[in-house]
């Protein structure tokens, strides 16, 4: 697989684009001012006996949303474990806000919402939260009143009293997110939150990490939907094979794959005259008319230098566009060219 | 065309004590690839157990191709039913301790077929799914990706008309997930197979069915392709641009456009107002120094139209 | 995963005539049976009940053989010279000369091994569809849930079978012709029909309390615990109360292995003096024991399986 992406040193130095558009405020929290990463991993090796699970990966996260992606066995769960401290690494550091994952002081910065269940299926969804308040060190009075907070934080008040046998799938991601917020940690690392929820589930779980993101809370999103990710966030880390194969924006990503040039779908009314002019931009090495009527697949290299100067083609030249659209820069294809496949479902 | 629909339900009504499921579910579905889709508690696993044969409807009548649904679950009608009907469960359903081969002929031979055409037909079905290589291996040490595949193999192995699949994706990857809605899009184009598939990713069923049911509080609120359901907005756009964004949007204001989101890295939705031509764009955003990336009219997504079905 | 061969190689329609419901449950049956002798560490036990037979096999022939040719010689043995049929009087308390007796030993010991299997591998066979999830397979079919409970009663009662009542018959065709063939069989008729008789007791009742118990607690170690308590402390319970504190008799009737025993050997027609420890009840009395016990199981059974769920 060779992809010219340049990996880790110099994509991840990039830090995520946080706080330029409103609703991300960051907060005061003192972690802030300290300038420490909330999460590094510094050149970490993981082995399993002889399996090797993570292989010199080096992460940095300050803030924002980030997602985690790839495929099954890629090393997501162990660096999951690594970043909650349930493991040691065999190599490298894996530091939380400047302490080391696996010191328990570490633990009170990071919440951690599962992809199993590990209830006490007896219990009703307030007794467990409560235990949970009361597992943190809170005496009883702190763990109720935090309880409460954080139940209706995910809107669980009114439906917490029920067994935890009887929840629903969506309800019992808010109970895990719950327990997750006991002692509001400044990073929140969430393993499949969106599997096997309805879509309306769905969107209140998106509008309450937008929410906690918006707090100035640093969440590491570990999941398989892309298209949910997608609206949450731009930041992506994409694993494979136990490394990081990229890290950063979407945009940053697609564009860095040269190997692969994008494909910008274009409706115009004549595409035929619009195919001949575009081959006329040194950026564009094809075009497709034999496609859907009225439109033409561009091909071409460099992709902010073929829109801008697309953008000035079509102002020149007075064209209506009635649609532009890349066709191969979702999540979903940029993974599919970085594992190998062809980008196209 | 003469061929039966593939199930033709009237009046179904299921109550479980004072709870009702369904309430007079009529629904008239051809041959083809459906979604069912459905908030959870919505109706959709008991209308699911309905068409298997597995309970009984209160009141009201159906059939599935042909064959009339009702009677108790043990009866030799609903035999004939689930003959029809291959299933691929949600839940883990292998038996620990076979092989896949051992697995799939079980399968079969609990269809009725014969212990010599259900292994014929195994090592068949696993090979045009891909399993040809671990088939003699033991069923719990398969990858998420193939213990899926080896329960469509489970569902296939009788060869039914009527493939009904309950979150065939849940938990494979992106390129599992891919390469599994390939073979079910395959099996009913290419095969003449009908496919019902009840899921909570709407992309799936975007990738895979022709039309939709939409399911909520018991009934049917939906019906219909993608294309007939979704609604048309000719007047609102999803624009992606690059650069600064403040002045370029500043500037569609000034024209009279409606920005009715912005997400903060670049993706705006508009309305504009009549008689706007698309040019405008480039040329503001020639003038603010912004390049745009992507330009698509803002219909109603399948997402969008399920939320707006199920609140109604 | 796909290759240009794969294009090739497409699916391929199938259509033939599918059995009845009864295919499935004798397909459960086998399958049963093949993880019961896959499992490696349940060798050992197979190892013990095979020698367990060849030492019943080759001690009749032996106990003949002195009989007839040797018992007045004198052997030696460490320089004394012993006469052989002193040597082998403790095989006298065992009875191998084909009566009653013997088979009814024989089959006493085989049972208990097959049921120290059952109870480890119950769990394996039962017990793993509930708690991973594999009933969706079984009941999606055209099966009804009795075929299901069918199957499994089947394959336990197969297992059983093998090693009690097939071993058992050998031996009797071979006492016969130890002994006056054309006599032997012509009288020890009853012999026959108590080891089938025999036999089949234990069958029922242990492969309806298998699946019963396995229904009920789904995992080995609980289910090993449940059958040690039946076979292990209620007889050491039954053996303090009667011989110890000396009570009636009929408390021997909490000892179901017992209880199986005493009725086996009504069938096979021994004499009542004859049967050790003594102070027995009535075989009547364990038959209706036996009889209570398997209509529990049943009733258990058909209440677990009215509640099965197979769609979320």
């Amino acid at each position: 697989m060779s992809t010219s992406v340049r990996t880790n040193e110099s994509v991840s130095a990039t830090p995520p684009p946080i706080a330029k558009a409103p609703g991300w405020a960051v907060s005061g929290s003192p972690l802030t001012a300290h300038r420490s990463p909330l999460l590094l991993f510094e050149h970490v090796s993981k082995w399993y006996g002889p399996v090797l699970a993570l292989n010199q990966v080096t992460l940095e996260l300050t803030g924002g949303i980030t997602g985690l992606v790839g495929a099954n066995g890629a090393g997501k769960s162990t660096l999951i474990r690594l970043a909650t401290g349930q493991t040691r690494p065999t190599v490298g550091r894996v530091t939380v806000g400047g302490i080391d994952a696996w010191d328990w002081r570490a633990r009170l910065l990071v919440g951690y919402c599962p992809d199993h269940d590990a209830f006490y299926e007896d219990m009703s969804g307030r007794e467990f939260v409560h235990t949970m308040a009361r597992l943190c060190g809170y005496d009883r009075r702190e763990a109720r009143r935090r309880t409460e907070a954080v139940l209706d934080r995910v809107g669980m008040s009114d439906r917490a009293d029920r067994k935890l046998r009887g929840y629903s799938k969506g309800m019992r991601q808010r109970v895990k997110l719950a327990q997750a917020l006991l002692h509001d940690p400044d990073l929140l690392v969430l393993d499949e939150p969106l599997s096997g929820i309805d879509p309306v589930g769905r969107q209140e779980q998106l509008e309450l990490f937008r929410s906690l993101a918006a707090q100035g809370k640093c969440l590491l999103i570990s999941s398989h939907e892309l298209e949910e990710l997608e609206k949450l966030t731009n930041h992506v880390a994409v694993m494979a094979r136990g490394r990081i194969a990229a890290v950063g924006t979407l945009q940053q990503i697609r564009d860095l794959m040269d190997d692969f040039p994008l494909s910008v779908r274009v409706d115009v009314d004549r595409p035929r005259d619009l195919a001949r002019r575009l081959l006329d931009v040194p950026d564009v090495i094809g075009c497709d008319v034999g496609g859907e009527e009225g439109s033409v697949v561009v091909r071409a290299t460099h992709p902010r230098r073929f829109y801008e100067a697309f953008g000035r083609l079509v102002v020149e030249e007075m064209i209506e566009v009635r649609r532009l659209e890349p066709l191969d820069d979702t999540a979903h294809a940029i993974l599919g060219y970085l594992l190998g496949g062809s980008g196209k479902t | 065309m003469g061929q039966p629909p593939l199930i033709d339900l009237h009046g179904i009504t299921r109550t479980f004590g004072a709870f009702t499921a369904l309430h007079g579910v009529t629904l008239q579905l051809p041959p083809g690839r459906t979604g069912l889709l459905g908030p959870n508690g919505a109706g959709k696993s008991t209308l699911l157990k309905i068409l298997m044969g597995l309970i009984e409807p209160t009141s009201g009548s159906g059939r599935v191709l042909d064959q009339p649904l009702g009677g108790d679950r043990d009866s030799a009608a609903n035999w004939r039913l689930r003959r029809l009907i291959g299933f691929m469960p949600e839940a883990e359903a292998l038996v620990p301790g076979l092989t896949g081969i051992e697995y799939v002929g079980l399968a079969g031979e609990l269809y009725g077929m014969s212990r010599r055409q259900s292994q014929r037909r195994a090592h068949e079905v696993l090979g045009y799914l891909g399993l040809e290589e671990a088939r003699y291996r033991n069923v719990e040490e398969y990858s998420a990706g193939m213990k899926q595949r080896v329960k469509l193999a489970q569902a296939l192995i009788h060869d039914p008309p009527v493939l009904l699949l309950d979150e065939p994706t849940s938990g494979l990857d992106p390129a599992g997930r891919d390469a599994l809605l390939n073979l079910v899009r395959e099996l009913g184009t290419d095969h003449g197979k009908s496919v019902i598939l009840s899921t909570h990713l709407l992309a799936d069923v975007q990738a895979v069915c022709e039309q939709v049911v939409i399911l909520a509080g018991g009934v049917v609120r939906g019906q219909g392709t993608v294309e007939e359901l979704c609604a048309r907005r000719a007047d609102r756009f999803k624009l992606r641009v690059q650069g600064e964004v403040a002045k370029f949007r500043d500037d569609l204001l000034g024209e009279g456009v409606t920005v009715l989101a912005d997400n903060g890295h670049g993706e705006l939705r508009v309305a504009v107002p009549a008689g706007w031509s698309n040019l405008a764009f480039f040329k503001l955003a020639g003038c603010n120094d912004v390049v745009i990336r992507a330009l698509v009219r803002d219909d109603e997504t399948l997402e969008e139209l399920f939320l707006r079905t199920v609140n109604a | 995963m796909a290759n240009p061969t794969d294009a090739l190689l497409r699916y391929r329609p199938w259509r033939g005539n599918l059995r009845g419901p009864l295919n499935g449950s004798w397909a459960m049956a086998r399958v049963a049976l093949r993880l019961m002798f896959r499992r490696k560490l349940f060798w050992a036990l197979y190892g013990l009940a095979a020698l367990i037979f060849f030492f019943f096999f080759y001690g009749q022939y032996l106990v003949v053989w002195i009989q007839l040719q040797t018992a007045n010689q004198t052997v030696s043995l460490a320089g004394l010279q012993v006469r052989a049929g002193d040597l082998t009087r403790f095989l006298d308390r065992l009875a191998l000369n084909g009566s009653a007796h013997t088979f009814g030993n024989f089959i006493w010991f085989e049972g208990y091994i097959g049921m120290i299997v059952l109870a480890l591998a119950g769990a394996v066979l039962v017990g793993n569809d509930f708690h991973h999830g594999s009933l969706p397979f079984y009941l999606a079919k055209p099966i009804g849930r009795w075929h299901y409970v069918l199957g499994k009663c089947l394959g336990a009662a197969a297992f059983v079978n093998l090693l009690t009542t097939i071993p058992a018959l050998v031996l009797f065709v071979q006492a016969g012709l130890l002994y006056d063939w054309k006599s032997y069989y012509l009288e020890h008729g009853r012999e026959f029909l108590g080891i089938l008789g025999y036999g089949a007791i234990l069958t029922v009742t242990l492969s309806l309390l298998l699946v019963a118990t396995a229904v009920w607690v789904r995992r080995t170690v609980p289910l090993v615990m449940v059958w040690a308590g039946v076979f292990v402390l209620c007889r050491m319970l039954a053996s303090f109360l009667v011989d110890g504190q000396r009570l009636d008799e009929r408390w021997r009737l909490i000892d179901l292995w017992n209880d199986l025993y005493l009725v086996g050997l009504w069938c096979l027609g021994a004499e009542w003096d004859s049967v050790r420890p003594v102070d027995q009840p009535q075989p009547w009395e364990a038959a209706v024991v036996i009889g209570l016990v398997c209509a529990a199981c049943l009733l258990y059974l058909r209440r677990r399986i009215q509640a099965v769920e197979i769609v979320q």
